[in-house]
């Protein structure tokens, strides 16, 4: 479904991502691990085209996605949270989701209604449907980033530390969702800090460091890998 | 667009209307009724002035679109308003069009012009888009001051208007007004209220999550852009034939912008009620206090820069917070 070729980055000399090659297969689950600074929103900003790379090439579903706009990388199905939710914070719980669901979804807004308010329901939001989202809890803030990228029926969904800052309770609930999500097929790359949550979830790791792919494979091959343990936990073999 | 296993959907209601709204929709129609029929009761003075705050609005209300959704913060939308107003003089008084036609064509030209304008200045950021503006109207007003076909810096008086008695011209004007309230206040609750108004606030609120949430920002900015000019263009066009002359430092003074930042900025930007607000308390200070000259434009400075540092929704979003009862009610309720 996803697949990047020889991606690099670079803002100025500061050379943030390096000669990446990785793809991640429809129905997937793959998680995205890297200390700070290891490039891992970057590839995500590449991904969803916030960012335009200085190399290589990215495809999705076959077609090379490097000349395509944020907007139309919505519009063809790639979805995503951001690490600081971005909600549109003067409008409603709903209406963020009508937003994504009539723009990203290419529909007319009456079609979208039903979709959103099952989505709500489905992220356990919908008491909060008409409250602004600039006066959310921060649990609520992740649910309602997961809930926008959800409406429009995203075939790849980007997660950004969607599990960040949150109790282990709350991180638990979230998980539960993103299970959920997975299991109505949707491909999803999930960048996380909090380990237990994403290796519940994910089929398939890949660690990044100083932008470049240090580790790939299961998620228990990886974290037993050295290397991994030793850049991203400071454990010296 | 989804291949993935739907949700289940039952059917929910959405309210987008409010009684307030129904009230305030009544109270505006019974507005532009009475616009309507001024020509039979009221005096020329009195006509003048009603006309002035219709331009005022509709000026506002343009820039609101602008600065308040688009967050394009213009401080040329003079040009525009400068350009129509003139092609209106020189249809009318030149090719011998009947003015109240040529005030339609004329929108023809800000439409025209706002095009390269915004290619050329759509990449600068905040401020330096608003300095490109300024120096945009500053050029169209010195080409137009060295243009003899427009009479130069004398400027031109719309001498066909003549063959109308005052009346007749008061009729035409009203309507003019009325149809221009419609078109901007009208159009930009509509627009809010339409799938677009979606796309609007989102882009407002922050236009890079908007832009991953499938909206074409550039896109829109242009589209908003072109019809501010066009609006703006209408309030031109209407306001300079209501006076029946036009020179280039009245038709591209700074001082349409700064009308329209201080009605939007008092009132409250982002809003349309807002914009009627603040013309309301624009047009009364100015015909109360206008006399004062410079020291009324300093205590007009220092209000908005009271509302801005400390009252950021301006009056009206003072006002919501004590009663939630809008006027133009754009937003989607879930009622499950």
């Amino acid at each position: 479904m996803l697949a990047a070729e020889g991606l690099g980055k670079s803002f100025g000399a500061n050379r943030v991502l390096h000669d990446l090659d990785f793809s991640v297969d429809a129905g997937e689950v793959l998680g995205v691990l890297g200390p700070n600074g290891a490039g891992k929103t970057t590839l995500f900003n590449l991904i969803s085209g916030d960012h335009a790379p200085t190399a290589g090439t990215m495809r999705f579903n076959g077609n090379v996605l490097n000349a395509d706009p944020p907007y139309r990388r919505a519009q063809m199905g790639i979805g995503r949270t951001y690490q600081i939710p971005m909600p549109f914070a003067k409008m409603t719980t709903f209406e963020n989701l009508l937003v994504s669901a009539a723009f990203a979804g290419r529909s007319r807004e009456g079609e979208t209604y039903a979709r959103c308010a099952a989505v709500l329901r489905d992220c356990d939001l919908i008491q909060h449907a008409n409250t602004e989202a600039g006066k959310l809890t921060l649990l609520n803030r992740k649910r309602l980033e997961l809930a926008r990228a959800l409406a429009p029926g995203p075939r790849l969904l980007l997660l950004d530390e969607i599990a960040g800052g949150l109790t282990n309770e709350e991180s638990r609930e979230l998980v539960e969702l993103i299970r959920r999500v997975r299991d109505r097929g949707v491909t999803i790359v999930w960048i996380e800090h909090v380990l237990h949550a994403v290796m519940s979830v994910a089929s398939r790791m890949i660690v990044l460091n100083f932008g470049e792919l240090i580790a790939e494979g299961p998620p228990r091959a990886v974290m037993d890998d050295p290397e991994v343990q030793r850049v991203y936990m400071g454990i010296d073999a | 667009m989804s291949q993935t296993q739907p949700l289940s959907e039952p059917a929910v209601t959405v309210r987008t209307q409010t009684a307030s709204g129904i009230v305030a929709m009544v109270i505006g129609a019974g507005l532009i009724a009475t616009l309507l029929s001024l020509p039979f009761w009221a005096e020329q003075g009195t006509i003048r002035s009603v006309v002035e705050l219709c331009c005022y609005i509709a000026i506002a209300q343009m820039w609101n679109l602008l600065a308040g959704y688009a967050g394009l913060v213009s401080v040329g939308q003079q040009a525009f308003s400068g350009v129509a107003a003139y092609v209106t003089f020189i249809l009318a008084q030149n090719f011998g069009i009947n003015p109240y036609i040529a005030i339609v064509l004329s929108l023809a030209a800000p439409a025209i012009l706002a095009v390269p304008v915004y290619g050329l200045l759509h990449r600068l950021d905040g401020p330096y888009f608003a300095i490109g503006t300024w120096v945009v109207a500053e050029v169209v007003r010195l080409i137009t001051t060295n243009v003899g076909y427009v009479n130069a810096g004398a400027g031109m008086s719309l001498r066909v208007m003549t063959q109308f008695s005052a009346q007749e011209r008061a009729i035409g004007i009203c309507i003019l007004c009325a149809l221009m309230l419609i078109a901007t206040v009208g159009g930009s609750y509509w627009l809010l209220r339409s799938r677009y108004g979606l796309a609007l606030t989102a882009m407002r609120d922050n236009p890079v999550s908007a832009a991953s949430q499938g909206v074409n920002v550039g896109r829109l900015r242009f589209l908003i852009f072109v019809a501010a000019a066009v609006g703006t263009g209408l309030a031109g066009s209407i306001y300079f034939s209501s006076q029946l002359r036009i020179t280039p430092p009245a038709a591209y003074g700074a001082e349409w912008a700064s009308i329209a930042i201080f009605i939007v900025m008092i009132g409250g930007i982002g809003s349309i009620e807002g914009v009627l607000i603040g013309a309301m308390i624009f047009y009364f200070a100015d015909q109360w206090f206008g006399e004062y000259g410079a020291t009324y434009l300093v205590v007009l400075g220092v209000l908005t820069l009271f509302v801005a540092l400390y009252l950021r929704g301006g009056l009206w979003g003072v006002l919501t917070r004590v009663v939630d009862a809008p006027w133009f009610p754009t937003r989607r309720r879930l009622i499950e």
